[in-house]
Formats: C-alpha cells, sequence, structure tokens
C-alpha cells in the first residue's frame, strides 16, 4: 500500500466513525420516541432506543476497526 | 453581512409545473445539468479523440480514475461480481465529484449541499441493496439481522441492534456528505463576510484563511466523493456476502 492511499483511508474512516455513531443514537431515539407516541407510553421506548441506538454506533465501530486491524496484520 | 445561510437557499429562475409538480429551473437543477454534462462530456471528449494504446493526457486521467474506482469495486465486492456493479458506482463519483468541484467555482451552487440531494442517493442506494439482497438470498437474506456467533439468548436484543444499524447506514451516508459540504461553504462565507467588513489592516488575516480553506475544501470534494462511493461498495458487498 502506497502513502497517499494510506492517507485517504485514514482520513475515510476518520470522517465515517464521527456520523456513524452520533447517527445511530439518533435513529434509536426518533424510533424510540415513534414507539412512545404510538403506544403512549412515555417515556419507556426512547429509553430503550437510545439505549439500544448508542449500542448500534458502538457495534459499527468495532466492526470497521476489526477491518482495519485485519488489514493491518494482513501488510 | 447577510445571513450565512443565504447562499444555500434555492430561487426558482424559470417557474414550471407538470400536473401540478413543481419542475422550476432553479440555480441547483442548473448546476446538476452542468454536472452532468462535464462528467459526459469529459469522457465522450476522451472516447471520441480516439483510444489508442499509447494514451493521451486526457485519456491517462480517464484511465487512471477508472482503474482507481475498479480496484475499490474489486475489493468490496468481489471480483466476480465487480463488473455488474462498476458502472452504477463509477457514475456515482464522477457525479458526486463534479458537483462538489462545480460548488467551489465563486457564485455557482453546490448541489450536495442539499440534503434532499443526497439523501435522494442514499435512500436509492439503501432501496438498492435490499433489492440485491432479497433478488441473492431469498428469506434468508433476514440473517443479516442476526450476526454469526451470537448466543441464542442475545438474538432478542441483537436484531433490534441490527435493525438500528440498518437504517442508520443510509442516513449517515447522506448527512455525511450534506454536513460536510455545508459546514465548509458556511465557513468560507463567514471568514470571507470577515474579510470583506474589516479594514484591510486586519482583514487580510481572514482573507488568508479563506484561501486556505478554499484548498481544503477541493480536497474535502475529493475525500467525500471517495467516501461516499466506497460506503456504497461495502453496503453492497454486505448484502451479497451476508456476514
Amino acid at each position: 500500500m502506497n502513502k497517499g492511499s494510506e492517507f485517504r483511508q485514514g482520513l475515510s474512516i476518520a470522517f465515517r466513525l464521527g456520523t456513524e455513531l452520533t447517527v445511530a443514537v439518533m435513529i434509536g431515539a426518533v424510533m424510540g420516541y415513534a414507539l412512545d407516541r404510538y403506544f403512549d407510553s412515555k417515556p419507556w421506548f426512547l429509553a430503550a432506543g437510545v439505549i439500544l441506538g448508542g449500542a448500534a454506533g458502538s457495534l459499527n465501530v468495532y466492526r470497521v476497526s476489526k477491518e482495519i486491524t485485519t488489514q493491518n496484520d494482513k501488510d | 453581512m447577510e445571513n450565512p445561510l443565504h447562499h444555500f437557499e434555492i430561487h426558482p429562475i424559470i417557474h414550471l409545473s407538470l400536473l401540478g409538480v413543481d419542475i422550476s429551473i432553479s440555480k441547483a437543477v442548473i448546476a446538476m445539468w452542468i454536472g452532468l454534462s462535464i462528467v459526459f462530456g469529459l469522457f465522450m471528449l476522451v472516447v471520441k479523440s480516439g483510444v489508442s494504446l499509447i494514451p493521451g493526457k486526457l485519456q491517462i486521467v480517464a484511465e487512471m480514475s477508472l482503474v482507481f474506482i475498479k480496484d475499490m469495486v474489486e475489493e468490496f465486492i468481489g471480483k466476480k461480481e465487480a463488473p455488474k456493479y462498476f458502472p452504477f458506482i463509477a457514475t456515482i463519483f464522477f457525479f458526486i465529484l463534479a458537483c462538489n468541484l462545480i460548488g467551489m467555482i465563486p457564485g455557482s451552487y453546490t448541489i450536495t449541499s442539499q440534503l434532499v440531494v443526497t439523501g435522494v442517493f442514499a435512500t436509492g442506494i439503501f432501496i438498492l441493496t435490499l433489492f440485491i439482497g432479497f433478488a441473492k438470498h431469498g428469506l434468508r437474506f433476514f440473517g443479516i439481522l442476526v450476526p454469526p456467533g451470537v448466543p441464542k439468548i442475545m438474538i432478542p436484543i441483537m436484531i433490534p441492534i441490527e435493525i438500528i444499524s440498518m437504517i442508520a447506514r443510509p442516513i449517515s451516508l447522506s448527512v455525511r456528505l450534506f454536513a460536510n459540504m455545508t459546514a465548509g461553504h458556511t465557513i468560507l462565507y463567514v471568514l470571507f463576510g470577515l474579510a470583506m467588513s474589516t479594514p484591510l489592516m486586519i482583514g487580510w488575516l481572514p482573507f488568508g484563511f479563506t484561501v486556505a480553506i478554499n484548498g481544503l475544501e477541493i480536497a474535502i470534494a475529493f475525500i467525500q466523493a471517495y467516501i461516499f462511493t466506497i460506503l456504497t461498495c461495502v453496503y453492497i458487498g454486505d448484502v451479497i456476502h451476508l456476514h
């Protein structure tokens, strides 16, 4: 792998992970809020949604980082 | 000073409507057409001027960029399936790149700074991945919601988590491109506004920053197009290989 593509990959990962985490939490919260509106059960689904969204975001970041480490091991 | 978000507003130039649907021509539509015609014109120019064994300057640029995308597609989708998706992904890359770069011309419009545009791209890609997944794997595609090696007790928790991370994909894809372009152009506008509203003695400082950030924005235009396409490849590859 040459220097330029390493730089590009690093930047793309940096740009990627930030939004990945935030958006997952937001989706979880919005889905929880919608379920609360539907079932009239404030605030339980919202609370669960935020936690699950955080878990989903962390899981995404974890998967990306696992990819990077296996790639580095291969090189 | 004007509102720094003022130049993101779209005002119709020619009012048109078809069957009650507003299809007015605005700056954004024209910018999109220009982007489309630049990509099309560039590649037509390469082909029309004759593809030769000893490539000319334009042909080298076109070939190198296409090989770059081909390598990317092959890496994430696999050599066997790559030719099917390569034209689609190359089109996305060049179109977004052209739109991003057109936005760097003062007075023009950055079409990718509209969440509607990036949202349509991302939603289209998301629906495409679902379509590919169901066409390839049938009902087994639901297995994507349960990662391998998960204990049975965890499955009720894993399914909502996986659904959230599935839905987060198109949203993060669209928000990333939109937010980066909007933020960059807003910063440029604010800095340039500072440079214009202060005396020259201090004004050169924000003006210098404007120049520097302009360079950064051009780099970001390339990087964001690259990230958008690479993630499209990753998402398509994910549904093809299914873990």
